[in-house]
């Protein structure tokens, strides 16, 4: 998977529109991989369903599949409907989601197969979507993130996957946690996608709300980054701009002190940092309903499961990593499974 | 409490980096680097909960 500067797509619309620094000097957490600018101007289009089916039938879909995609839409939803066709025009993608599905952890592996095996950009599109989940699932928003690039760079406006693309775009970098850009992404995911399963856009409202109570804390901000810094330093970045940050903790951490006493000497309240933040939620609760692909609860079984399997098992999957991948998937999946052993002990 | 407690983990992360590259590599040197991270993210821990702790603290107060 490719992370390079988003960079193509609609250049001539793209507006940056990098949110202000939070004040109070508390770094605000920047993803390790590349954030493209949210675009001014809407770059989805609507979904065209016969350009869809005719790419299906390149994929292999049968005259029945694709019957039973049309009547599927009412029952499962869109964007449900047309994953299933696609795994069922493509039985090695299918059995790879299913893995995901069975908290397997040679899922990663599978699809990525899938993926560096394609030059399809439906197939692309589907895998990189699955693949960008299965890392949300395993709390790697950074890997997610830059599933996503590629899949908005290089893969738009060929799937009605494309809205649950730009939400998932917006929660991985909500867990980072990078709220000022996962906020005008929500925005936009809103104003953008209208038609959006009701369960995604209350989830989306709801994260916007959490958002926006705990930028309003300074406490809150303080947690984000030292959560950034969590991830740097499971990643072994222990040099100056780690340290930097942990530099300011301490200051700020200093300052509220300061403010706390200052206020109870004058037999005050609580110091104005604090407040108000509301009754943010630490994750979002997305609320039941229909008309999505996949399962949007977090699965934690997968780090079990990788713990689970035999010694043999597992070396045979980190052998089939290191042989036969492109680089960019290879170091992907290396980080991933690493990462995986770790949330295990 | 929070401000030692990230104060140690700063130490700590600052010991860590001027090791030498080869030790940082060394499965010790892996070690101590997941030390650290789990002691930052306890620290988090705390922060996240002393935040919400507040809020809800000021939510109540607020509604009184």
């Amino acid at each position: 998977m490719s992370r390079p500067p988003f960079r193509g797509l609609l250049a001539g619309c793209l507006l940056a529109l990098v949110a202000t620094a939070q004040d109070e000097g508390i770094p605000s957490p920047v993803p390790a991989v590349p954030v493209p600018p949210v675009a001014v101007q809407n770059p989805f289009q609507p979904f065209d369903r016969a350009r869809f089916e005719a790419a299906c039938k390149q994929l292999g879909a049968t005259p029945e599949q694709i019957a039973a995609f049309g009547k599927r839409i009412d029952e499962v939803g869109l964007a449900r409907a047309a994953d299933d066709l696609v795994r069922a025009a493509v039985p090695e993608f299918d059995a790879a989601v299913k893995k995901h599905e069975g908290g397997d952890p040679q899922a990663a592996l599978d699809l990525t197969k899938v993926l560096a095996a394609t030059q399809d950009p439906l197939l692309q599109a589907h895998v990189r979507y699955h693949l960008a989940r299965l890392f949300l699932d395993c709390d790697d928003p950074e890997n997610a993130i830059a599933a996503l690039n590629d899949y908005l760079e290089k893969n738009l406006n060929r799937s009605p996957l494309d809205g649950e693309a730009a939400y998932f775009y917006a929660q991985a970098l909500a867990e980072i946690p990078a709220p000022d850009l996962a906020l005008p992404r929500f925005r936009a995911f809103l104003q953008w996608f209208p038609d959006a399963s009701e369960r995604f856009r209350s989830a989306a409202h709801q994260r916007i709300g959490e958002i926006e109570r705990q930028q309003e804390s300074r406490l809150h901000n303080l947690a984000d980054g030292m959560k950034k810094t969590t991830r740097d330093l499971k990643k072994k970045r222990t040099g100056k701009p780690t340290q930097l940050d942990q530099e300011t903790y301490v200051e700020e951490l200093q300052a509220l002190i300061e403010e706390f006493q200052e206020k109870e000497n004058q037999g005050g309240g609580k110091a104005s940092g604090t407040s108000p933040s509301g009754n943010p939620a630490t994750e979002s609760a997305l609320p039941e309903g229909d008309g999505t692909v996949g399962n949007l609860e977090k699965r934690p079984s997968l780090a079990d499961r990788w713990g689970d399997m035999k010694d043999a098992e597992r070396e045979k999957i980190r052998a089939e990593v290191n042989k036969g991948l492109p680089p960019q998937y290879q170091k992907m999946l290396e980080e991933y499974y690493k990462k995986l052993g770790k949330a295990q002990k | 409490m929070l401000k030692f407690l990230q104060e140690r983990v700063n130490k700590t992360t600052k010991e860590l980096d001027a090791k030498p590259a080869e030790v940082r590599e060394a499965e010790a040197g892996k070690v101590e680097a997941d030390a650290v991270a789990t002691k930052q993210g306890r620290v988090t821990d705390l922060m996240r909960r002393l935040a919400e702790k507040l809020g809800k603290e000021n939510e109540t107060e607020g509604g009184r």
